[in-house]
């Protein structure tokens, strides 16, 4: 029982709930203007009978067409505690998967830490696969995930769906349903 | 301009060096370099802006502005060298600057689209919107591309939100943006779903609803994809403005056929059938029953219709909690009209109570069967709690002993039947011994829960940490109620029991703030603040909950660097939110544009930021005036003059997040919306005074020095007499605001105990505080006045003057008589604590301060006039010239401030030896069911509190040694 709405400038001021969580990042005001500004449709929120807010995806699209790469991205995905375990984590994602498919995107990725044993599960229920680990993608010492981190390993052909190495400390690259052929270099 | 190819501008590679420098933060080998390229090539003007970036960030502002000046002057129209002066500029916080840059380039290359969309930035970054229009419409006229005839458009809808004259923007700004959207339309010339969203936007403005409804159902609407349901979405919005509720109903009816879990569908759902039976309302007989298709118009037919979703429910591979709740909204819908037809629907007691059993395991079960709770009879609480608690298995070792749930499913379920029976006040109405025995139940249900949670990360909670949370709550009722001392000590324990189990549950913390911050400790709560990782908007949000107590309760130091924090937020808004409007425009965001403009106004006009604006302030003067700089200075350096006010008094916007702490409390104990219209009241009031208090303070300087004694009719004329006017008026100003939180404090109100803070306000009235700083500034005055008269024929003035100071240390006196006592003693057994003498202690320190400053300013104002005397007096070789009496009353009152400020150090003193040598191990507590984790919890809260104290005391102490030494310098 939620609404699904669009998230606004005024939700930043409601969202304690949900962003006092030790694995929920909470940026600085740029960061949220930027999703908002260009990538509206992909920043979603979700709202109790009560009125609380009970959760939001925060996305992008990314990477180029003409290399068929173009995609969705997950930066933020969260769930306040007391509305876990209702599949609206899965519900969000399903949103986004949506909207990146009607933009044309190829597939959808995300980065998640390995020590986020509860969010690597979940994606893999979803369909996620690891594509790849990414050394140090939360280290920036600014809180802000390095957009330079990723972009260096992000598109490297690899087999579709073939789960590297986990080492502990390390993130995890998800990604669903790749419509990119796999060219083996 | 023509295309160099792979042949690099020769300019660009003399250049690279320098921004290379500036790049790794090496200014001063950007400036060398830049001085060395430009001996060689004198009109490298880039080189020169380089030069001045370099020297705005080595601190030499003048330098660096004189130099893009001299460049700018010269009208540049190179790409560098306008882009340096555009990083320059913003740099410099002189955005103005950058329009006029370009507003010179493209007069000069009239065709260039580049410069003319960056002229339409920098005004975008300034609002100027009629300047933007007329941009944008330039830039089609260049380059006919779409995005630039919509940035123009955008600009009319600006104007009309900006227009102060809600008719001019009806009647002048939007139908002209509707035209020239129309015309595009005409010409079939719509490219882009952005445009047809400010086609939207316009009509929807205009109240033109009609019209906005035709656009997103015709063939322009189809367009509209991107976001979530966008077009089903506006069509609803327009059918409600319309009050087209059969289509509202036909509508929502079918996006709850799609997805039965949208609450906001249901609401309208239902929101329309009430419409259409008030109206009494028929289908059509011919046509179609509405737009959207089958409307329901009757209670039968949507009764029929929640029915059909539940039943479909059963079918849904995922439980979904829709349907059932719909149900309970519908009845509730019912009963209001004073309908009896809800047994159709079932009672709402069976049906919350078959809610349970369905969703009970799941953790919002709670706060879903909350929003209905209203609907059961208060006669029937305890069964209902009683039916509920029956169903979920739990299991006893002995018929004695407490039955326990076997599995995280049933803790989930018992533990949302505790939560509710909080709500439903059954708690509260215990007695004491009721209450003591439900905490230790609780806390054993705790504990035994955390069996489940072995296996959690630091980084997950605990299954069980809501019975931790929910016995302190009912400790806290104990403690806040009925004056139990030990209860609050217990709460402390358990919640740090709790957080040693849980690290990262935020409410455990919180809770922990809270409650030390009552208890006058903030000295744990520093830690704990930042183990939750508050940043950026949170400083705003919740930052309320540091700095409403970290100055009032002595750490300076920490008080400092919260404001500083919160500053650093609030400062950097105003830039980051410009940069995002443009980026809006870019991406033709455009309902984005007046909601970021919405958003930097409600940040811009945060009481939190005035707040921590004015405490700062007050703080550095504290700390400083006229112990490490001057007060004269310290004012100028802050920019401080006594006329200005730079609080949005009328718009300040009250963003704390007061729910950020939970609580299960029944309707009327919760926080209301009354609670927090209160709350920003009080607020306000405070802010008034404190804001006053900072600029009387800041009008002293403007005083002293300037005077001419026997020029008191010419003064009348020049600045100086207007400066006491001016302090003369907000000491009246805050008498006013004294007077008015007076009256507030007069209704007693009393705020949820998690709920808003109250403010400093009544301590400052009942200390004595308040009466000793106005007088001071009455004091003020009076010495003004004899500073114009001068001393003769002034017997009567300095008879004034020596009473105001009898008075004066007569209420300082008693100002200390009440941070008398013991902080922290063990009595019967318990340990009692006096927080409220901490904060009478810094408030005397603030007060001694001001007094200070204030006899500093009449020091300045008797010296030149003792000097005076004692040349006449060497003159006349007499010892007949009498000593005026205001010398020696100066002389005794300064001479008994310092003894009483000596007094207060010793008192200090004595309560550091106090704190030190109490030995809280020697503590017997009287509760002797403590087990043995608890009795290491409870030393450690205890030495924390006793720590904190010590620490708020050491720091008291220091400053007020600090301004004892500054009174030995008034002896004139």
């Amino acid at each position: 029982m939620t609404s699904l709405r669009a998230f606004t400038c005024d939700d930043l001021f409601r969202f304690n709930n949900i962003n006092l969580d030790p694995l929920t990042e909470t940026y600085g005001i740029p960061f949220y203007l930027q999703y908002l500004a260009h990538w509206p449709e992909y920043f979603i929120v979700a709202e109790a009978p009560g009125g609380e807010l009970m959760g939001y995806i925060m996305g992008k699209a990314e990477g180029s067409v003409a290399r068929e790469e173009w995609h969705g991205h997950v930066t933020a995905l969260s769930v306040a505690p007391e509305f876990r375990r209702l599949g609206l984590a899965a519900k969000l994602m399903e949103l986004l998967e949506e909207i990146s498919e009607k933009k044309g995107g190829f597939f959808v990725d995300l980065f998640v830490r390995v020590s986020n044993q509860v969010a690597v599960n979940m994606y893999k229920q979803l369909g996620y696969s690891v594509y790849r680990t990414v050394l140090e993608y939360y280290s920036a010492s600014n809180g802000e995930p390095d957009e330079d981190a990723y972009g260096k390993y992000l598109f490297y052909p690899t087999l579709n769906g073939k789960v590297l190495l986990c080492v502990p400390g390390l993130s995890l690259c998800f990604v669903y349903r790749e419509k990119v052929k796999v060219v083996v270099v | 301009m023509a295309a160099r190819g792979h042949v690099q501008d020769p300019n660009d590679r003399r250049l690279r060096p320098i921004y290379d420098y500036l790049d790794n933060g090496n200014n001063k080998m950007a400036i060398q370099q830049a001085d060395k390229l430009l001996k060689k090539h004198k009109d490298l003007h880039c080189a020169k802006v380089l030069k001045a970036i370099g020297l705005q960030r080595t601190g030499k502002q003048d330098e660096a502005y004189a130099l893009a000046q001299e460049v700018a002057a010269l009208e540049p129209t190179d790409d560098n060298s306008l882009q340096a002066l555009t990083i320059l500029y913003r740099e410099m916080h002189r955005p103005e600057l950058v329009t006029k840059l370009y507003e010179a380039a493209v007069k000069k290359v009239p065709n260039s689209e580049e410069y003319h969309s960056h002229l339409f930035m920098a005004y975008a970054r300034v609002g100027e919107y009629k300047k933007m229009q007329q941009a944008g419409m330039a830039l089609y006229k260049i380059v006919p591309k779409n995005p630039y005839y919509f940035w123009s458009v955008m600009s009319l809808i600006m104007q009309s939100i900006s227009a102060q004259d809600e008719n001019l923007s009806k009647t002048m700004f939007l139908p002209l943006a509707e035209r020239m959207v129309e015309k595009m339309v005409k010409e079939d010339k719509i490219e882009a779903e952005a445009e047809v969203e400010l086609y939207y936007m316009i009509l929807e403005r205009l109240e033109k609803y009609q019209e906005a409804l035709d656009v997103v159902r015709g063939k322009l609407g189809e367009k509209l994809t991107s976001e979530l349901q966008s077009r089903e979405n506006k069509c609803m919005a327009m059918y409600k403005k319309l009050c087209r509720w059969p289509e509202c109903n036909a509508l929502s009816r079918r996006l709850l056929l799609k997805n039965s879990d949208d609450w906001q569908f249901y609401i309208t759902y239902f929101d329309s059938v009430f419409q259409l039976i008030d109206e009494s309302w028929t289908p059509p007989l011919e046509e179609e029953q509405s737009l959207e298709g089958e409307v329901h118009y009757s209670i039968e037919q949507a009764v029929k219709f929640i029915e059909e979703r539940i039943t479909e429910e059963s079918k849904s591979a995922r439980p979904l909690r829709g349907p059932y709740l719909a149900k309970l909204e519908l009845i509730r819908r019912l009963r209001c009209r004073g309908c009896n037809d809800e047994y159709k629907l079932g009672d709402p007691e069976e049906l919350m109570f078959q809610y349970f059993k369905k969703f009970g395991d799941k953790p919002c079960c709670f706060t879903d069967l909350k929003v209905f709770v209203d609907l059961l009879p208060s006669s029937q609480y305890t069964k209902f709690i009683s039916q509920l608690l029956e169903v979920i298995p739990l299991s006893a070792a002995a018929e004695s002993e407490v039955a326990l749930p076997a599995d995280i499913k049933a803790l989930q379920q018992h533990l949302c039947v505790v939560q509710l029976t909080r709500l439903l006040g059954i708690y509260h109405a215990m007695d004491k011994k009721e209450k003591l025995t439900a905490v230790r139940e609780l806390m054993l249900r705790y504990r035994h829960g955390l069996e489940f949670g072995k296996t959690c990360l630091k980084t997950e909670l605990q299954f069980s940490d809501y019975y931790c949370l929910l016995a302190v709550h009912l400790l806290l009722d104990l403690w806040l109620e009925e004056g139990e001392e030990t209860a609050v000590w217990q709460c402390l324990t358990f919640l740090e029991e709790g957080l040693s189990h849980s690290p990262s549950n935020a409410q455990f913390k919180l809770l922990l703030i809270r409650i030390y911050c009552r208890l006058g400790a903030f000295e744990p709560v520093a830690e704990l603040y930042s183990s939750l990782d508050a940043k950026h908007i949170q400083h705003d949000t919740i930052g309320y909950l540091l700095t409403r107590y970290a100055e009032s309760l002595g750490h300076y130091a920490a008080a400092s660097q919260s404001c500083n924090f919160a500053l650093r937020f609030f400062h950097s808004n105003q830039k980051d939110t410009s940069e995002y409007i443009i980026q809006a425009y870019k991406y033709g965001a455009f309902e984005k544009i007046p909601e970021f403009i919405a958003f930097r106004n409600r940040l811009n006009s945060s009481l939190h930021f005035a707040q921590v604006r004015t405490e700062r302030m007050l703080l550095d003067l504290l700390l400083e005036a006229n112990i490490s700089t001057s007060l004269e200075e310290s004012i100028k350096s802050m920019s401080l003059s006594p006329e200005e006010d730079d609080i949005p008094w009328k718009d300040l916007r009250d963003n704390r997040d007061l729910t950020v702490l939970f609580n299960w409390d029944p309707k009327d104990r919760d926080i209301s919306e009354e609670h927090r219209k209160l709350s920003l009241e009080e607020e306000t009031v405070w802010l008034r005074i404190r804001s006053l208090t900072l600029r009387l303070v800041s009008g002293l300087p403007t005083l002293s020095h300037t005077i001419q004694p026997k020029n008191s009719e010419k003064t009348a004329e020049n600045g100086v007499s207007s400066k006491i006017d001016t302090i003369r008026s907000l000491l009246q100003q805050l008498e006013a605001a004294v007077d008015s939180g007076k009256k507030f404090l007069e209704q007693k109100i009393q705020y949820p105990v998690l709920g808003p803070p109250p403010t400093r306000m009544a301590g400052f009235f009942s200390n004595g505080s308040c009466q000793c700083q106005t007088s001071l500034f009455y004091l003020v005055s009076d010495i003004y006045e004899l500073d114009t008269n001068g001393l003769e024929d002034s017997a009567e003035i300095q008879e004034r003057l020596g009473n105001s100071f009898k008075s004066l240390i007569e209420r300082l006196t008693d100002l200390f008589n009440k941070c008398k006592g013991d902080l922290i003693e063990v009595r019967d057994g318990t340990l009692k604590t006096q927080p409220n003498l901490l904060e009478n202690l810094v408030f005397f320190v603030e007060t001694i301060s001001i007094t200070l400053w204030v006899s500093s300013y009449c020091d300045s104002v008797l010296r030149p006039f003792k000097s005076n005397l004692q040349k006449k007096k060497k003159k006349k070789k007499e010892s007949s010239v009498a000593m005026p009496p205001v010398f020696t009353h100066f002389l005794d009152y300064v001479t008994e401030l310092q003894t009483l400020t000596s007094n207060v150090i010793d008192h200090i003193k004595g309560l550091e030896i106090i704190l030190t040598a109490l030995k809280l191990e020697e503590l017997s507590l009287k509760d002797t069911l403590l087990l043995q984790e608890e009795k290491k919890f409870t030393k450690t809260v205890q030495g924390k509190v006793q720590s904190s104290y010590h620490h708020s005391v050491q720091e008291i102490g220091e400053l007020l040694k600090k301004r004892l030494d500054t009174i030995k310098k008034l002896k004139i």
